[in-house]
């Protein structure tokens, strides 16, 4: 079997099996929605609504403010409670739009009905997904519709679908590529119209075979696109992975995919553009994994943004009997943002909770032994970088050496160091830190010579 | 709703821990184990578990008496003990053994931070300290109760060795000998990623090859499995040059790194005196690996030359995007190891023929009423079962190598001569050849200088050497005496003697 993959990467337990075979289901809810005005990298959006407002499912309750910005949607019918700030998931407080629900989940407009959309053109297709407040759904929230205009659309050689789902636990996507398969191909040749020299090109992970069955189905006859079957292993999933395999590139942190010729597109991502354009319907509703072993039922879901993760947890009925939660993900074990509590809103890019009964982080911090110099986090960085070395310098307070010889600035941050690491010592930890130092001292010598 | 645990990503860790690397290598290294004690006997096992307990109980003792936490547990201790008795005799005394595995923890390990900060691979300093503490213990080997020379001994006086028996390991050496156990526990270690393939074949890559070019035997498959097979090559390779505290990191650093071991482990072989040596290019490259990790530092895949080329669209094939450097290096390589096998084939006979010669000669000179030598069957085989040893260790490492008959020019038998060897020389082998009359009394000796190991200067010109270091001290004594003479200030000093011929 011809060997599709990046070079390092790690293969945790993917503990896939809690959710794999648990159908897609629509998750109403019944409380007061919150919708925080950041669900997107950029600027927090400017509210359009104000306290006593009716509002119904697809209206926008704000406006972008910039180009690098995405509107905020009401994903249910009902009345504006308040504009505050509340607690999100990372744990701070942000500006947010409160709604009572009134159950009823009323459209603001039909969207059932299928449009033409043969004759529309890129612009068309860039400005519906404008519209619709498409943001990547991978988990970082790149607003979409900057990523559909690159300097040089002509350049574009790749469109790829990353449908790898690499993270542990998550489940939502292989689902969606069972049952969307026909939506997501077409919502993939909408985008190739903006690129004319492009392939498209769908990743899927190995351990998805119906997935993979699925795709290759709906792509058959179509001669722009192909699906690629990937090993399996983590961070797969990772923009650069995709594009190490896909267009066999390399290229440093400081580039865009779109400089080497690639649009890398979450597969929800791709559904949703399908959604924007072919039934103008607004991002307000995404795939969604419910899994852990502490969880009673673990299920794949489609929730509606602004959903409290308690809720969904509670209408899943909660966990098992007797079992004490330690610890509360959004997203997978990999890179999910650990929670302090559940009465948060799920936002458009949260793609998962993990729910953990035992917490390995605290486990390895018992288990802390001095680095032995192994080199196993030299053999797994996705970056070709040297942790172990770049350890030592962060130890040593040598941030020239760590930022120059060992371009300790090219971490992406996958965590497959801390992961590998057999003396369990906290090296990414370590380097998001100094990253972040190196940074900020950055910015003070820059705005020192103004 | 009790508290949750907030941390930073990633929340997962990899089921491989310190303790269970060590147990693997632990575990790998059972086969080897298995095999010295069933080979070597109970005091194998002695030696082994003294070993063992002693660095366990050490590195305990430490951490309690400087409060630290108990890293006995993680199993490193036990590796190293493990490791420095199967580099052990199997004769060697229990209380050395105890010595060694003391230092090795005590000094090499805890004394320089403990876990993952020693400079130097701990056993491997344990067995050279023992080395050079009891040299002679460390350097006696018994087989089946008789005391007998090592295959690379044997090697590197020029005798043949049994190639099969050092692959099994039943051959005389250390209690961890079996190459084909070693293997089996180093092979499989590298197939499951505990240890890095780049330095354990980089070791053993380094070595063939330097063998290959200077061993002045060139590519000849016999003599080079024979040296791989023997004096730790192999245990080296696999289990101290990759020891990950000691080693670099990087792939390029380890490959530099094995070769370095590889190259001075051959540099040793051919021109080194001692069958030890392979455990001190290991320190020399241990010692070196610092120095790789600052300097051989690889960069991130997105700036190597391939990646920057990629994403500029070059599309050169493969061949053309070898590194010149390397292509240049891999022909040269070539031509000269396939130049020196093929200058080695053609002068062996006549090198063969010189030394026939030069032997007769020297046999002649101590039983000259012979007119020829003739090899006698009964005395060949007599050598052979011998296994080259004399009289046990009371006369050192001494080894012979040929006993021929001298017969007179009516037929009838005078004397023998016999050519012996002995390892213990200051400065390589000494070779001598004895002369005995029919009676058994000795006629005479000789001395073949042509044995050195590190010079082979000829009889004449070490003659030469010697007239011409007499004539320049005689110079030198006759120009002080003068500036004596001339009331200038007196001679500082002035030879008591001339030391001229008494080199052997």
């Amino acid at each position: 079997m011809v060997k599709r993959t990046f070079r390092g990467g790690v293969h945790p337990a993917d503990h896939k099996d809690l959710s794999r075979e648990a159908p897609l289901r629509e998750f109403l809810p019944k409380g007061e929605m919150v919708f925080p005005l950041s669900q997107h990298i950029g600027k927090p959006a400017k509210p359009v609504v104000k306290k006593g407002d009716q509002v119904l499912v697809g209206q926008r309750l704000a406006e972008a403010d910039g180009f690098v910005s995405a509107h905020i949607v009401c994903s249910c019918s009902g009345t504006v409670k308040a504009v505050e700030p509340r607690r999100t998931l990372t744990g701070g407080m942000m500006d947010c739009v409160v709604v009572t629900n009134d159950g009823q989940f009323t459209p603001a407009a039909d969207y059932t009905k299928r449009e033409d959309v043969s004759g529309i053109d890129g612009d068309e297709i860039v400005r519906r997904v404008q519209e619709a407040a498409v943001v990547g759904l991978g988990g970082a929230g790149f607003p979409t519709h900057v990523k559909l205009k690159p300097k040089d659309p002509a350049a574009i050689r790749y469109v790829i679908a990353n449908g790898a789902e690499c993270e542990p636990y998550l489940t939502c996507n292989d689902q969606l590529m069972r049952t969307r398969a026909a939506e997501i191909v077409e919502g993939l040749e909408l985008m190739l119209r903006l690129f004319p020299g492009a392939q498209g090109v769908i990743c899927i992970e190995r351990n998805k075979p119906e997935a993979i069955e699925a795709m290759r189905k709906a792509c058959a006859g179509k001669p722009r696109l192909s699906v690629l079957d990937l090993q399996t292993k983590y961070p797969q999933g990772g923009e650069r992975s995709l594009i190490q395999v896909v267009a066999g590139v390399n290229f440093p942190l400081a580039k865009l995919p779109a400089d080497v010729g690639c649009i890398v597109e979450n597969v929800g991502t791709i559904y949703a553009i399908q959604r924007a354009v072919i039934y103008r319907e607004p991002l307000y509703e995404h795939v969604f994994t419910l899994s852990g072993e502490p969880v009673k039922n673990p299920g794949n879901y489609i929730v509606r943004d602004g959903t409290s993760f308690q809720e969904l947890l509670d209408a899943a009925s909660g966990l098992k009997e007797g079992v004490t939660l330690k610890k509360a993900m959004c997203g997978g074990p990999m890179m999910g943002i650990t929670m302090a509590s559940l009465e948060v809103p799920i936002q458009k890019q949260n793609n998962g909770l993990t729910l953990m009964a035992e917490d390995p982080c605290e486990l390895a911090e018992k288990e802390m032994t001095a680095c032995l110099h192994c080199g196993r986090c030299t053999t797994v960085c996705p970056m070709g970088l040297l942790p172990q070395l770049m350890a030592d310098a962060v130890m040593l307070g040598d941030l020239a050496r760590y930022e120059g010889k060992l371009y300790g600035l090219e971490c992406i941050q996958c965590g497959s160091c801390t992961f590998i690491c057999p003396a369990r010592r906290p090296l990414m930890q370590m380097f998001k830190q100094t990253k972040a130092e190196i940074l900020a001292r950055k910015r003070a010598e820059a705005g020192g010579k103004k | 709703m009790n508290a949750l645990n907030i941390s930073s990503s990633p929340h997962a860790r990899d089921r491989w821990s310190t303790a269970y690397i060590m147990r693997a290598v632990i575990l790998a290294l059972m086969p080897t184990t298995i095999v010295g004690v069933a080979v070597n006997g109970l005091h194998a096992l002695l030696v082994i578990l003294t070993s063992v307990v002693a660095a366990v109980a050490t590195e305990f003792a430490f951490d309690r008496a400087c409060h630290k936490p108990d890293t006995w547990k993680d199993g490193s201790a036990a590796v190293t003990g493990l490791l420095l008795a199967l580099s052990l005799s199997p004769t060697v005394p229990l209380y050395m053994t105890a010595i060694g595995s003391v230092f090795a923890i005590l000094v090499v390990k805890c004394c320089f931070g403990g876990l993952g900060k020693n400079f130097i691979n701990p056993a491997l300093a344990g067995r050279c300290f023992l080395l050079i503490s009891f040299g002679r213990a460390m350097s006696s080997f018994q087989l089946d109760g008789v005391s007998s020379a090592t295959p690379i001994a044997l090697l590197m006086n020029g005798k043949a060795v049994d190639i099969t028996r050092m692959f099994l390991g039943t051959a005389s050496g250390v209690i961890g000998g079996s190459v084909l156990a070693l293997m089996a526990g180093g092979l499989a270690l590298w197939a499951l990623d505990f240890i890095h393939g780049e330095i354990c074949f980089s070791v053993l890559g380094g070595f063939t090859l330097y063998l290959g070019l200077f061993g002045g035997q060139g590519f000849d498959p016999k003599f080079l499995l024979a040296h791989l097979c023997g004096g730790g090559v192999v245990m080296g390779a696999f289990f101290m040059a990759t020891d990950y505290v000691t080693s670099p990191v990087s792939k390029l650093a380890q490959m530099t790194y094995g070769l370095v071991i590889g190259v001075l482990g051959g540099l040793f072989r051919v021109h080194g005196s001692t069958a030890d040596s392979f455990s001190y290019s290991i320190i020399i490259g241990n010692l070196l690996a610092p120095l790789f990790d600052i300097y051989i530092i690889p960069k991130p895949f997105a700036y190597r030359r391939a990646a920057l080329r990629a994403a500029s669209g070059d599309k050169r094939s493969l061949l053309q995007r070898i590194p010149r450097p390397v292509v240049v290096l891999t022909v040269i390589t070539l031509i000269a190891g396939l130049a020196l096998s093929g200058v080695y084939a053609i002068t062996k006979d006549t090198i063969e023929e010189q030394q026939r010669l030069a032997n007769t000669a020297s046999y002649k000179a101590v039983c000259a009423d012979a007119d020829h030598f003739e090899a006698v069957t009964a005395i060949d085989n007599a050598i052979e079962d011998l296994n080259g040893e004399v009289y046990g260790t009371a006369f050192g490492r001494v080894f012979i190598r040929e006993a021929m008959a001298g017969v007179d020019e009516a037929g009838n038998l005078v004397g023998y001569a016999i050519r012996v060897t002995s390892a213990d020389g200051f400065d390589g082998n000494i070779t001598l050849v004895v002369g005995v009359n029919a009676e058994g009394v000795v006629m005479g000796a000789f001395f073949m200088a042509t044995d050195y190991v590190t010079s082979p200067v000829s009889n004449r010109r070490l003659g030469q050497q010697r007239q011409r270091r007499h004539r320049r001290r005689v110079r030198r004594v006759h120009f002080l005496q003068r500036r004596g003479q001339r009331g200038q200030r007196g001679p500082r000093f002035l030879p008591l003697r001339d030391r001229g011929g008494n080199e052997q």
